[in-house]
This record gives C-alpha cells, structure tokens and sequence, in this order.
C-alpha cells in the first residue's frame, strides 16, 4: 500500500521533472515554431494540439531533431531495431499467410490448395475450437462448436486429408492451436511422415503460447504448471529432431484484440517470452538450442504510427533483454522474427466495405514495421467467416502492396524521421516499465496466477468502450457518418450438424479399424509419462507415438486431463472503469437517463434488473461478455456471471437459479445457430418463457430473423452502443416485468 | 399495440401467487426456490407482503417436519467465512460435492457488494463453484448486497428458510470480509467457521480477538506443496490462541484443520468436525436452544430493519435530517441535540399518520 503510494509519487515527481527539463532546453528551432504556431492558432493554447494516446504517450504535432537520442542503426545488426535482416523485403518481400480453416478437412483442403495457386505463400490453419480445447467432434459439450470458426479435427486421417497434395517437406505450415498442442502437433508430424517427409525437413510454426491463453484468450486445457511443462517438452523434441520448425508464437494479437493498448500488448508479450526462455533453460536446454526458433506474432490496429513504433521498439528490446537476462551467443537468440495480422476488433458490422480501408491501413503499418509475415482480415469477418470473394480481397491487399506500390525497395522507410525514432523510444520505455513490474512479481508466470495482467487489459477494454460510445473516439459507420439502411452482404454459411455427423462417422471408422490394445497401451504410457513429475519422458514424444497408432484427439487429451485436470481461470471483473472513462466521468445526460430508468425500473418491481451475462460453447473471447459485465454493473443493474465453455443448459439452469430477468449471450464463435435456440427451449421447459434472450457477437444479418422466431428479443452486433443496448433491454424487461404489476 | 397487450398477457401467465409458490417450493422446484427468494429479497411493499405471508406458511411447515422426525433438527446451517482470496468458493466447491456423495443435499447462499455509486453489482460466484452449480443435488444463489438497511442480514436468513423448505438439509453461507458481517450470520447459523488462507496471520491480528469469540472451527486452506510449513505455522499458532479464550459453549472446544481443495485433502475431516460439533450440539440440546434464541434476533433484526426504513422513507425527516446533518458540521449543535431533534420530530409524524 505504502510502496504503491510511493511509487505513484516518484512518477509524478519524474513527470515534473522532466517537464521542466523539456522546457528548459528547447532549442531556437523548437522555439520559433511556437511562437509561429501560436500566433497561428490566435487564442487557443498550443498545448491544445498535444495528444494523450491510450498508452499514456504524448503525441505531439511537431516533432525536431531535438527529439531523437538514440544512435544511428541499420537492419541485421542488433538492437534490430530496423530489421532482423540485413536485405529485408528489398530483397523478398514478406510472406503472404492467410490464416484459413472451416468445417471440414475436405473443404479446408479445397480451399488451400486453391489460394496457394493464387499465389499465397504459406498455409496458416484455424481449427475449430472443439479441437482447440481437446474433444473429439463427437462429444456433447461441443455440438455447436464443430467444424464453426476452423476445421474440426480428430484423428491422423482427418490430419492426412487437410494435407493432401500439399507435400509437407516443402511447404511452411502454420498452426493456431495452444490447448491441444500436443495431439496436433503430433498429427500433422506424423502425417509428414506417412507423406515421406523428414523430420528435420518442417518448417513453419505451432503457436504454442499458453500463456496468453490465461491472459486473454482461454482456450487451455490443463492448468498453468502442467501446461508450461508441455511447452518444455515440445522444446525440448523440436529442438533436437526439428530444428527448422518454430517451437512457439508468442503472441501479443490477442492481448490487443481483448483491449490492450500497444505498450501493454508488446511488454506482456515480450514478458511471455522471457518466461518461455527460462522454461526452456529450466528443461536443460541451452539457451542457444530454441531461441532463435522463437517467433512473434503482433496484432496491427489502427493507430498508424504506433503500430510501426511498436514493431520496431519490439525488436529493440527483445535483443537488448536477451542480452541482458541470458546473454546468448547466436546473434539469431536475440533476433525477433514476427508475424502480424491486421485487427479483427477494428473492423465493424456496420457499413462494412469500410473495412477493406481499415485492413490495407493496418498493413501498411505492419509493413512499414518490418514484418515476417501478415495476415489481412477479410471485410466481412465481423459478419461471419470470410467467403471466397471476401477472402480473395484480403490476398490482393498484400499483394498490391508488393507488387504494385514500390513499398518494399525501401528498407524501413520510416528510419531517421524524428516522430518515428521518438514514438519509438517511447514505447520502448513505457513497456520496459510493465515488463520490469512484471519481473518484480517473479515473471508472467506468477502474474498471471494474481491475475493482474489479465485485470489490466479488460480495465484498458471497458475504457475504450466508454471512450466510443461517449464519441470521443470515432468509428466510422458506427458512431459517426452512420448509414440509414445497411446493405445485406452474402456471407459464408456452415451447415454445423452436418460437418458433426460426418466427423462421428469418420471417428466410429478409424476406432474400427485400429488396434485397441496398442492404443490403451499408448494412452496409458502418455498418463504414466505425466504422473512422473521429474519429467523424465516426453510428452510430445508419446503423444506422436499414440497418434501413430491412430488415437484420437479427445482421447490423447483426456488422458492427460485424467493426470493434470482441466483447468477453469478464476475470473475478476474490473468495475467503475466504464463509467468513470465516459465522458471521463463528467455527469452525462444519455448516462443518467439508463441510471434512472433502472432506478424507477427498481422501484416498480422491487429490485434492479438482472441480467445473466453468458457464453455458450467452446468459444473463450470474452472481452465482449466482460465489458457488458462490467458496464452494465456501472449502469445499476445487478450482473451475474456465466462461467465460460456451458452448454446450452447449463446457461438456462444457471437463469433459472438465479431468477434472472434477462440472458445476455455473447458469440463470436458462429455457434448461436444451434446453441442458442436450445437455451431457449430449456427456458421453456423449465416454466420461464418470460426471461428475455439477447444475443450479442458475430452473428451474420441472414441469420437474425431465425433467431427473432426462435424467441430472441435482441440481437446486437459489434459496434453496438452500450447505453443504446441497455436502454433497448429495459424497454423490453419493462414490458414484461412489471406491466403486471400495473395491472393488478 | 397489440404486440403489447399481448405481451402483457402472455407474462401474466408467470405471475406466481404465493400459494403457487408455497407449492412448488416445498415440493422442491428449483425455479419456485429461485422466485421465492427474489419475493423475499424485493424492496416492494406488496410483494414484502407477500413475503411475510409466505414464510410464515414456511416457518409453519419446517415445524411440522420438525416434529415429525420427533423434533431433531431438519437442516444444519453452517457459515463459512473469510477475507476475499481466502478460498472459500474453492473449498466450497469441493466441499459441497462431498456432501452431495455423502446423500446431503446443499444449498449455497452468497453475497456480492454492489458498488456504492451505481448499486449495481456483479455476481461471480458461480463461475468459481463451477464443478457444484452443474450437480443436480445443489443450489447456489447469489445475491447482491444492495447496501442499505442491512438488507443481507434480514433476507440471508429468509433464503436460510426457504432453501430448507425446499428440501435442502445443508445450508452454507458465505460471508465476505472480517467484520460486521460474521457477528451477523454467526445469529444465523447453527456453526460459524472461518477459512484462513497461509500468509494472512499479520493482517489478522486485529481483527482475531473479535473473530475467536465466535468461531467453531478454523480452516486453514490451501494446505499443499510450497505453502505447507506456513500452514503448520498458523495452525499451532491459532491452536495456542483459542486454548487462551474464553469458550463460547460448554460443550465444544473451536478446533483448527488445513484442507487443500487442489489436492483433495482435509475435506472428509472438516465434515468430520462439523458432524461431531452437530452431535455435541444436540446431544447436550444447545443446537435447539440456539436456534430458538436466534428467531428472537431474527425478530429484533426485523424490528430495527423496518424502524429504520419508515424512519428513513419520510420526507420530512429526510429534510431535518439534511439540516440537522449541516448544523452538526458546522458545529453549531451537539450530535445529541440534533438526534434528539430528529426523533422528536419522528415521533410526532408517527402520531399524526396514526389519528
């Protein structure tokens, strides 16, 4: 407590300090142009022209030569900060990797093969979250999950088809999955090998972050300790067998889709990576062994100049903090290669062909910030999963920009300008600051079991909300330049039971024809393997061998699930944040009336309105579900929590229990098709019809009359406002609640 | 328009008169369980009405049941309390799916602060009992403080009711914080422990006089690996403290266990405990005797409750009160003067509302 109030003092005393400093030293140039300026700007102050961005960086509209300390530098020599490489796209341009993935392994299939003969670089699979979180397709919890937001997998057959005539010895493959690495990663190496490639002859990347799954993401299986001894493990095989291959992804793209501003997505980050090293060094590995095959993976926003100062401030402070923490001898251990994909929170349900402008931006940024690699979203993804026409628009982006603009004959254009170089080092500070905090509680490890990053960034998330929503930041389509009538745009549909009939199908035939006893023997080596706790045998070893022997995902999962358990996050909400940014805390009118109407709604029927906050299915982002918690708490009303991952019924038992006024689904895993139209017939079976469903998320326009006749009252796509949302839900509790009341 | 009155029709169909309630709670549905306590929580006058009636139909037939299993108690009311980060949801549930094994079935009373800005609150409990909300045999309900009037004290002991009328035999209730709320569920309950998690010896100090004048049983948690001689630690040193005190009953003596949710450990033996504290209780007939005394305080609650909130709902007083408040602040008058004042004032809007 004390400390804490020390430490705020000591930084308002440094702010003073160098405030004064600033002053004092500015040159004749700086000076001159102030004096222009404010003659210019007649009676308003110059300082009006600041800019506080949401990293807490001043951004100011001029910058001098007075501004950059730092040495001259150039790319392939450390700090890096202009390049891992010396060449860099003057001599080959990024890869164009589009992260791709849906229903079945066929489809998937289909599909790659086509974009790799329109000129993609490399493959990136998305799998389904069923797959991500350990079932097999044929399991009860995940019946609206299968086949959704990627392509379901269960076995090495369905991994051989995703794969066929694309021979795995030559091209890189990338692959989203951190819960289930272990059977994946299995599969698609033992699939290599059915194909004749060589171990040693894989290239590409497992995403394997666990970490930020705890921080943000949620798609774990098994708690942190067994999690991070699994990552060992991996490590550990590829280091030695695998040596082309990236072990990990440590990714910083879902901090910043779940709210983290750029400084707090690149020091959690960078701090993920220095536990990861200590993990592997912990495993016996030299440091030099796995870290030049770390890699990277930033999401890129819209803030155009901080996302370019943030790529480049990465690579600076990760050479210097290996250096510094491990002191390696490979200059690559020190070396940041990334991949980037263009923000998927930026783009809107509203008027959505903006969203083409917004992703050719964001990788504008991404390219100018020197990047590996680069994802651009398609325009329609805050609809429903990209179409082929909407997909094909994403490809062109990245290849116009190579192709067409001249960008890359320049290494790191951005070099020697003065805001750039400043931006630059001022981010650099700002995140070493978070990561030394991060340090002082013993590394991510032990902060993310207090909680404290994961509390940060849903603090930074509620904030933002109430910045749009209040106007202050503009979002165009949304809360600015609105159109009247949107246009219904043709989006992908995936018929789910199907692709889950056909994944049960193709189970029942493997576990046919397999032998059952090599299998028991494997699963029960994998148990044995994760008992032993001085982690003598290798988990990602066995977990080959088993899929060999045609083992399923669900059932490599369980076994370990069986030694390790499934792991479920202690959930915090932060309150107060939203109401206090909104139109930074000044009374407001659209404010008060929603405090009100709850009060009087209060009144009438003797408590506030309640509201269950749920997710259904497999599907782990809960930004959206945590800022409605947290701010529909700020607006009065009493908010009850859904824990993540329900069924369907576990949600309407949970209403039921808590006697609820209203539901609050929140979906962005295309499930809401199945999922929730069952929660409101369990409502129905259980006597309360009368409970209001509202379902907010990703869920494409063609869907929403289905869901109207179903019994949903409200839907809300992204962008929606929250005062809008929340005055909309009392019009309707009001109607049902209390207009009996009146009429007795 | 017509959607509307449609409306309005379709939603009377859930209207629940008390007798439907009364009904389907003592026949166990879980959703009447679930509208009872929202009738009891609500700050509505009529439906407080409707309250009252109810549980006086509740109180009636809990007596009967009583009497039918020749006057043994039906339920065991237990308070688990504990600083925030304690592990009380932890232990609890763990706990509560031992009891659901051992053919018990439980209901879990929780509470959550609202903000004292916005009154609204957010009630998470659930997501950390997750493993007992999905067992069919338990019922967990949280609910939300709501601030004023101490309206947690009065309605946790109405749900105390109505969870037993429902069939529940086990009743836990968690309370937040060291404080005011333990000296008011300890009227509430058959047997108050407190869950103490390692490391939290230094800031307990203060607030241990208070706390080992009450407390049954202390439950060290989070007994496993690193944290074990810590553990230890607070175990002797809490066992020294309570041989030191004054005992509450003569027929028990607080004891001190470690339990581990992770590992699984300690929790037959907090059962075991609280069982033979359930027999000591009954056996020496103080179990009956307390309960008896606690409907006196359930009444004296009611009686300051409501006092409280007349007081409070008349405008006039509401005005005094504000200027009183002032003059108070200024100085210019002593606080007794100014309450003298206001009750004065009380007592003549109580006559005039009377004739």
């Amino acid at each position: 407590m004390y400390r804490q109030l020390f430490f705020a003092r000591s930084k308002l005393l440094n702010i003073n300090i160098n405030g004064r400093s600033q002053i004092l030293c500015l040159s004749s140039l700086q000076s001159e142009w102030s004096k222009l300026a404010t003659k210019q700007l007649k009676k308003i102050p110059l300082d009006s022209l600041n800019v506080i961005t949401h990293e807490g960086i001043k951004l100011k509209p001029l910058y001098t030569s007075e501004d950059v300390k730092g040495k001259e530098e150039i790319p392939g020599a450390y700090p890096y900060t202009r390049g891992p490489y010396p060449t860099m796209y003057a001599q080959r341009p990024w890869t164009i990797r589009q992260y791709a993935g849906f229903s079945t392994v066929e489809e998937s299939n289909r599909f790659y093969r086509a974009n790799l003969a329109a000129g993609q670089q490399g493959l990136s699979v998305a799998f389904d979250l069923a797959t991500h979180r350990g079932y097999d397709s044929d399991n009860e919890r995940v019946s609206g999950d299968v086949g959704m937001a990627g392509v379901a997998i269960d076995t090495v057959e369905d991994m051989k088809q995703l794969f066929d005539s694309i021979p795995l010895a030559n091209i890189s493959v990338s692959m989203t999955m951190n819960g289930a690495v272990l059977p994946v990663l299995a599969m698609y190496v033992v699939v290599a090998e059915e194909q004749g490639a060589k171990q040693d002859q894989l290239t590409g990347t497992i995403q394997n972050d666990i970490l930020k799954e705890f921080m943000v993401r949620n798609t774990y299986i098994y708690p942190p300790e067994p999690s991070m001894r699994i990552i060992a493990d991996i490590f550990r095989y590829t280091s030695k067998h695998m040596p082309h291959f990236n072990s990990i992804s440590i990714s910083g793209y879902h901090m910043q889709e779940a709210g983290a501003t750029a400084a707090l997505e690149l020091a959690y980050t960078i701090a993920d990576g220095l536990e990861y090293c200590r993990t592997g060094i912990k495993a016996g590995l030299n440091i030099d062994d796995f870290a030049p095959r770390l890699s990277f993976f930033w999401g890129i926003g819209m803030d155009f100049y901080m996302e370019i100062a943030k790529l480049r401030a990465a690579r600076r402070l990760w050479a210097n903090l290996m250096k510094e923490y491990f002191s390696p001898k490979k200059a690559q251990s020190m070396m940041l290669r990334c991949h980037c994909q263009t923000s998927g929170w930026s783009l809107t349900a509203q008027d959505p062909y903006n969203n083409i402008i917004r992703t050719t931006l964001e990788a504008l940024s991404a390219v100018f910030g020197g990047t590996q690699s680069l994802h651009t979203n398609s325009f329609d993804e805050a609809l429903a999963l990209p179409s082929v026409q909407s997909a094909r628009i994403a490809r062109n982006t990245q290849i116009i920009l190579q192709e067409e603009t001249g960008i890359p004959k320049v290494i790191d254009p951005w070099a020697g300008s003065y805001m750039m170089e400043s931006l630059t080092d001022e981010i650099y500070s700002k995140a070493r600051e978070l990561i030394n905090e991060v340090e002082q509680m013993g590394g991510m490890a032990k902060a993310i079991i207090a909680g404290v990053p994961k509390l940060k960034i849903e603090e930074c998330a509620a904030k933002r909300q109430a910045m749009i929503d209040d106007g202050k930041e503009t979002i165009v389509g949304v809360n600015k330049y609105k159109l009247e009538k949107e246009e219904v745009i043709q989006v992908l549909q995936i018929d789910n039971q199907q692709v889950r009939q056909q994944q049960i199908e193709k189970i029942k035939k493997v576990k046919q024809q397999r032998n059952q006893s090599k299998v028991d023997q494997c699963l029960e080596n994998l148990r044995e393997i994760a008992r032993d706790t001085s982690a003598s045998g290798n988990l990602f070893q066995a977990s080959i061998e088993a899929s060999r022997a045609r083992c399923t995902l669900g059932e490599i999962s369980q076994a370990l699930e069986d030694v390790f358990s499934r792991h479920l996050a202690d959930s915090r909400f932060v309150s107060g944040a939203y109401r206090k940014a909104f139109n930074q805390g000044k009374n407001n009118d659209e404010l008060q009336q929603v405090i009100d109407r709850v009060e009087k709604f209060a009144k009438i029927d003797g408590r506030r309105p309640r509201i269950l906050v749920a997710k259904i299915g497999q599907d782990g982002h809960d930004r959206g579900a945590k800022v409605i918690a947290s701010a529909f708490s700020d607006l009065g009303f009493d908010v009850d929590i859904g824990p993540l991952f329900a069924t369907p019924s576990e949600v309407a038992l949970q209403a039921i229990d808590a006697d609820v006024h209203i539901v609050g689904i929140s979906t962005l895993g295309a499930g809401h098709k199945t999922l929730v139209p069952e929660l409101i017939k369990k409502l129905n079976e259980l006597g309360r019809r009368d409970i209001v469903v509202t379902v907010g998320g990703v869920i494409p326009p063609q869907d929403h009359q289905q869901l109207y006749d179903q019994g949903v009252k409200l839907i809300f796509g992204p962008g929606t406002r929250i005062p809008e949302a929340a005055m909309q839900i009392l019009d309707h509790i009001e109607k049902t609640f209390t207009s009996t009341n009146k009429s007795k | 328009m017509f959607a509307q009155r449609f409306t309005s029709i379709v939603s009377r169909r859930y209207v629940s008169t008390v007798v439907d309630l009364y009904k389907g709670l003592i026949n166990g549905d879980r959703g009447c369980l679930a509208k009872c306590i929202t009738l009891v929580e609500s700050t509505h006058k009529e439906k407080q009405q409707n309250a009252k009636e109810l549980l006086s139909q509740v109180l009636q037939e809990l007596k009967q049941r009583q009497q039918k299993q020749s006057n043994k108690p039906i339920s065991f009311r237990i308070g688990l309390s504990g600083s925030p980060g304690a592990g009380k949801s932890t232990f609890i549930n763990v706990f509560g799916r031992f009891l659901i094994q051992q053919g018990h079935k439980v209901a879990v009373l929780t509470v959550d602060p609202s903000s004292s800005t916005s009154g609204g609150s957010i009630l998470g409990d659930k997501t950390r009992m997750l493993d007992l909300s999905r067992e069919s045999d338990a019922y967990i309900r949280t609910s939300p403080s709501a601030g004023t009037l101490g309206g947690v004290t009065r309605t946790t002991n109405d749900a105390i009711v109505l969870c037993e009328a429902a069939g529940y035999n086990v009743i836990l209730v968690e309370t937040v914080g060291v404080g005011q709320s333990e000296f008011a569920v300890v009227d509430m309950v058959d047997m108050f422990c407190v869950l103490l998690p390692p490391g939290s010896g230094d800031e307990l100090q203060g607030m241990k006089k208070g706390i080992m004048e009450l407390v049954d049983l202390v439950i060290v948690t989070k007994a496993d690996g690193e944290l074990m001689p810590e553990v230890r630690r607070l175990q002797t040193e809490w066992l020294s403290a309570l041989r030191l005190m004054r005992r509450r009953s003569p027929n028990w003596k607080p004891k001190v266990i470690s339990v581990s949710a992770r590992t699984n450990t300690g929790i037959d033996k907090s059962w075991e405990q609280m069982f033979e504290f359930e027999n000591a209780m009954i056996k020496s007939g103080e179990f009956m005797t307390k309960r008896s005394n606690q409907l006196q305080k359930w009444m004296w609650n009611n009686v300051k409750d409501r006092i409280l909130e007349q007081f409070l709902a008349d405008d006039d007083i509401q005005k005094a009160i504000q200027s009183y408040e002032q003059r108070v602040i200024r100085g210019l008058i002593t606080p007794f003067v100014a309450a003298d004042a206001i009750l004065a004032l009380f007592a003549k809007v109580k006559t005039d509302k009377t004739t």
